[in-house]
């Protein structure tokens, strides 16, 4: 059975708040996972904890509502069981960036097959407006009032994620959705990790990064000439500051994923190989 | 008083108590591990002992040896035959040796005036140039402990045979010259010590089938024969030579094991495996553990299996990295935010850690909850030689459900209230089974919910499964005579020592608890009231388990032995403490 729009919105309607850039995020996921033709039950969402997290009871499909930062730790173990599932990870800056970093890159560097959206508001909305590892300088939150706002530098989740060799580099806006479908379909179908960071204007909380002030800023890659297979291009692309870049910033088309370079995942999953007889004998031999 | 091991310096001996003591990488563990196997092979049973530093290099560490013809359930304190490689051993095993003790020293590095710095150390003193007998016949130092090996078979009469069999065994992966050096080094070794004396006696031998391993393979193996498939974690003493094994066996079994990049990637990854519905399982020790106590609070909520292995060591904190504890009791009992089920099984003997391990895996997913194997260094490190158990384990899935059993209209619900608690799980790749596995409170769908009836409804469910679990659990087993004027009550580890020591009295007998939670209260209490007087023996200084005792069956034991300096209980100890002689 085909995963299908109607389908995958049969779930709970969403709780977010009007003019959230989730909104967009969700219906552009249902248009790419439509486009990818997946078997609904072949397809798993895990998703972390934060306004862009809540999307789980959004959507009519296999769902893990995982800790806040652990999505990614799940999604990769969910994978080495059983690759045939492709295994979509939805979260927010700060649990990808913040609580989950140490995921974040161990999943990139280990080319796990998984493909990560991050709902980047550059705050912590769920919890009601604090200073994330993306919020600007100078921005000031409940935990970074003024007159300092954030004192810290940003991080920049293109530049971490390249520096960890990650093998599908992207960066998406929730204003342009049409970009936004092809950027989904484009990382589920890598065989490798697969990031897509996402403006995603908070209106509620984020009065800086709003639409208005992305829609000054951001210019489709594709308008310049960059090519995406040039991983240090997109490590200078992904250093733009004034004007900000958004589409396929790096793929490395001879990816090899993690579970494709296990000698026992060649043939079959984990998951396919259930043993319902084990034999120790081959391994008794050493102890005897 | 003197141990059977004392009584044991006769032809007719029926156990010996060995130790070789030397720096770290120089391979005593080794020549240990390899005597106990060549003691198993004559048909003995063997408790190998090991005390080690946390550093790689230099500082003191011994291997030990208790072998008996009938059992051997720990090591002993009074040695038989003592090798010291350098001259900080006659400061360490000074209270080990008697004048009947054989010692062979390292005269390349101790020479007579040494000697004379320690008139205190009476025994019965052989030199021996173990450092320039390895580089005469295997022209390597590092061969020292092969040396060592072949003097104290001599002594000990074991069968040269065995030995130069084991040799060839051990260094197989190395190649046929490192074998031949090892071989003449045992030989060496051999002929040195005939040279000075003659052998205590003979080590009969008989045909048995046994095994030797210690607690973290007879984990591992346990996990294989229950048909684990995915292992997450993160090295941690004492549970890294766990990972180790497993990491080996891939090669054999359909089976992924990953070294992640943290206890908190190590839970959550195996919790991610589980719900793509293989059989999962990470270990790790106290600080290791503390990290993944948010995941144990999540496979709670979420109804996934989960095998945790635990080594508890001295804590808190890093405390001693290589010594052992079972001061993590109340730890495991209350970790996890909010209130769910798990298990946790408490293995004494290493048979026992083979067995409930299997067992784990079938609590796990039978109620869909997190299950303890709670061990420590003392037992995990220990080789003891267990019989061979069968080859081939026949396997079941449960709680599970058929895709040809879910509802054509999608109507599945992952959380269905159901009388046993117990809801039968879907995986993905089932067509109709679609379900949010969910961290937040959530209804029979998965769906997050904070209706307080929903809330309620599932929290209900989840405390139903009690009942099936408390009949699935081991029982609490009676050791030793049916009747004693003192009853000891133990848990874990601890138990090995309890039964050793019921090898050597008729004065006492124990309660062994080889699961402490959910607490088996009517059994225990079946069992306390036969008893004249209890007397709790437990790793601990506050009585964990003792106070768990009386928090779940009212009952107050009054009387304790504790230990808690990162050292195992001895046997002569307890028959001092219990004023049994
Ligand atoms: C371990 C843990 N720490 C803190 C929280 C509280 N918390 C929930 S969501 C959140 C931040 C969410 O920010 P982000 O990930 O950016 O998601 P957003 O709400 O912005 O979409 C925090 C701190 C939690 N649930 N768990
Ligand atoms: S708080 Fe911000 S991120 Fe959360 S739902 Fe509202 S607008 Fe969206
Ligand atoms: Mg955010």
């Amino acid at each position: 059975m085909k995963l299908t729009i109607p389908k995958i919105c049969q779930a709970l309607s969403p709780t977010w708040c009007p003019g959230c850039g989730n909104f967009a995020i969700l219906k552009s996921l249902q248009q790419a996972v439509a486009q990818l033709k997946i078997a609904y039950e072949d397809l798993v969402i895990v998703y972390g904890v934060g306004c862009s997290g809540n999307m789980a009871d959004f959507n009519r499909v296999y769902g893990f509502h995982a800790l806040h930062g652990r999505a990614i730790a799940n999604a990769v173990g969910i994978k080495l069981a059983n690759h045939r599932l492709k295994v979509i990870v939805v979260a927010g800056d700060g649990d990808t960036y913040g609580e989950g970093l140490n995921h974040f890159l161990s999943a990139a560097r280990g080319n796990h097959d998984i493909t990560v959206l991050v709902h980047n508001n550059q705050m912590y909305s769920l919890t009601t407006g604090q200073s994330s590892p993306t919020t600007d300088k100078g921005t000031a939150t409940k935990t970074t009032p003024p007159p300092t706002g954030v004192i810290e530098q940003p991080v920049n989740p293109l530049s971490l994620a390249l520096a960890a060799n990650a093998g599908f580099v992207a960066r998406g806006y929730a204003g342009n959705a049409r970009q936004l479908i092809d950027l989904v379909v484009q990382a589920v179908k890598h065989p490798g990790f697969a990031l897509v960071d996402i403006f995603q204007p908070c209106p509620t909380f984020n009065k800086r990064n709003t639409y208005q002030w992305f829609q000054q800023r951001v210019y489709d890659l594709t308008t310049q000439k960059h090519d995406p297979q040039d991983q240090k291009a997109a490590l200078v692309k992904a250093q733009e500051q004034e004007k900000l870049p958004i589409g396929l910033f790096y793929q490395n088309e001879k990816s090899q994923a993690y579970h494709q370079q296990l000698p026992q995942l060649k043939q079959k999953t984990l998951k396919q190989q259930w043993q319902a007889r084990r034999q120790l004998k081959s391994l008794l031999k050493e102890l005897k | 008083m003197p141990s059977m091991a004392a009584n044991s310096l006769t032809k007719s001996a029926t156990a010996f108590n060995w130790k070789i003591a030397g720096q770290a990488g120089e391979g005593v563990m080794v020549s240990a591990k390899l005597l106990a196997k060549a003691v198993m092979r004559h048909g003995w049973q063997a408790f190998n002992y090991l005390e080690y530093p946390s550093l790689i290099k230099g500082g003191h560490q011994t291997g030990q040896v208790y072998a008996a013809a009938k059992q051997a359930y720990c090591q002993y304190r009074r040695l038989d035959l003592l090798i010291i490689f350098h001259q900080q051993g006659f400061v360490e095993h000074q209270d080990e040796i008697d004048a009947r003790t054989i010692v062979f020293y390292n005269s390349d590095l101790i020479d007579e005036s040494i000697l004379k710095k320690y008139p205190q150390f009476k025994a019965k003193l052989y030199p021996l140039p173990f450092f320039s007998l390895a580089k005469q016949a295997a022209s390597q130092q590092i061969a020292a402990n092969v040396v060592a090996l072949g003097a104290s078979a001599y002594v000990l009469g074991l069968k040269r045979k065995v030995l130069s069999k084991l040799i060839k065994e051990e260094f197989q992966a190395k190649g046929q010259k490192i074998i031949k050096a090892n071989l003449a080094a045992l030989q060496i070794g051999h002929d040195a010590a005939a040279a000075q004396l003659s052998p205590l006696f003979k080590v009969t031998s008989k045909q048995t089938k046994q095994l030797l391993l210690n607690g973290n393979e007879a984990v591992a193996l346990g996990a294989i024969a229950a048909g684990v498939q995915y292992f997450s974690g993160y090295p941690m003493t004492p549970t890294s030579s766990l990972m180790h094994y497993l990491a080996a066996a891939q090669q054999h079994y359909p089976l992924v094991v990953k070294h992640t990049e943290d206890e908190i990637a190590g839970i959550n990854q195996a919790l991610g495996a589980a719900y793509a519905g293989v059989r999962a399982m990470t270990a790790t020790s106290g600080g290791g553990f503390a990290l993944m106590v948010e995941g144990l609070s999540l496979a709670g909520v979420t109804e996934l299996p989960i095998v945790i292995a635990y080594g508890m060591r001295q804590g808190p904190a890093t405390g001693l990295p290589t010594w052992t504890s079972q001061a993590d009791l109340q730890f495991v009992l209350r970790a996890g935010h909010g209130e769910f089920q798990r298990v946790v099984l408490t293995p004494g003997t290493i048979q026992e850690h083979f067995e409930l391990t299997q067992q784990a895996f079938v609590l796990a997913e039978k109620f869909q909850i997190p299950v303890f194997i709670l061990s420590d260094k003392y037992a995990l490190e220990s080789h003891q030689t267990m019989a061979q158990p069968q080859l081939s384990y026949a396997l079941k899935r449960y709680a599970m459900v058929k895709e040809q059993d879910l509802p054509k209209d999608d109507s599945y619900r992952r959380y269905k209230l159901t009388r046993s608690g117990v809801s039968p799980r879907s995986v993905p790749g089932q067509a109709h089974g679609l379900q949010v596995t969910n961290s937040y409170d959530h209804d029979e769908f998965g769906f997050a919910t904070e209706d307080a009836q929903l809330t309620k409804q599932q929290i209900d469910k989840r405390q139903r499964k009690l009942k099936g679990i408390a009949q699935a659990i081991p029982q609490p087993v009676l050791l030793g005579p049916k009747k004693a004027p003192v009853t000891l009550v133990s848990w874990g580890s601890t138990t090995n020592v309890i039964l050793e020591l019921l090898t050597k009295t008729k004065k006492v007998n124990a309660i062994h608890l080889p699961c402490v939670w959910p607490f088996p209260s009517k059994q225990f209490q079946q069992l306390a009231q036969k008893a004249q007087k209890l007397v709790m023996i437990e790793g601990n200084a506050t009585g964990q388990a003792q106070q768990l005792i009386r928090q779940q069956t009212g009952l107050v034991i009054k009387d304790s032995v504790r230990r808690y300096d990162g050292r195992p209980f001895y046997v002569n100890d307890l028959i001092k403490e219990l004023k049994l002689k």
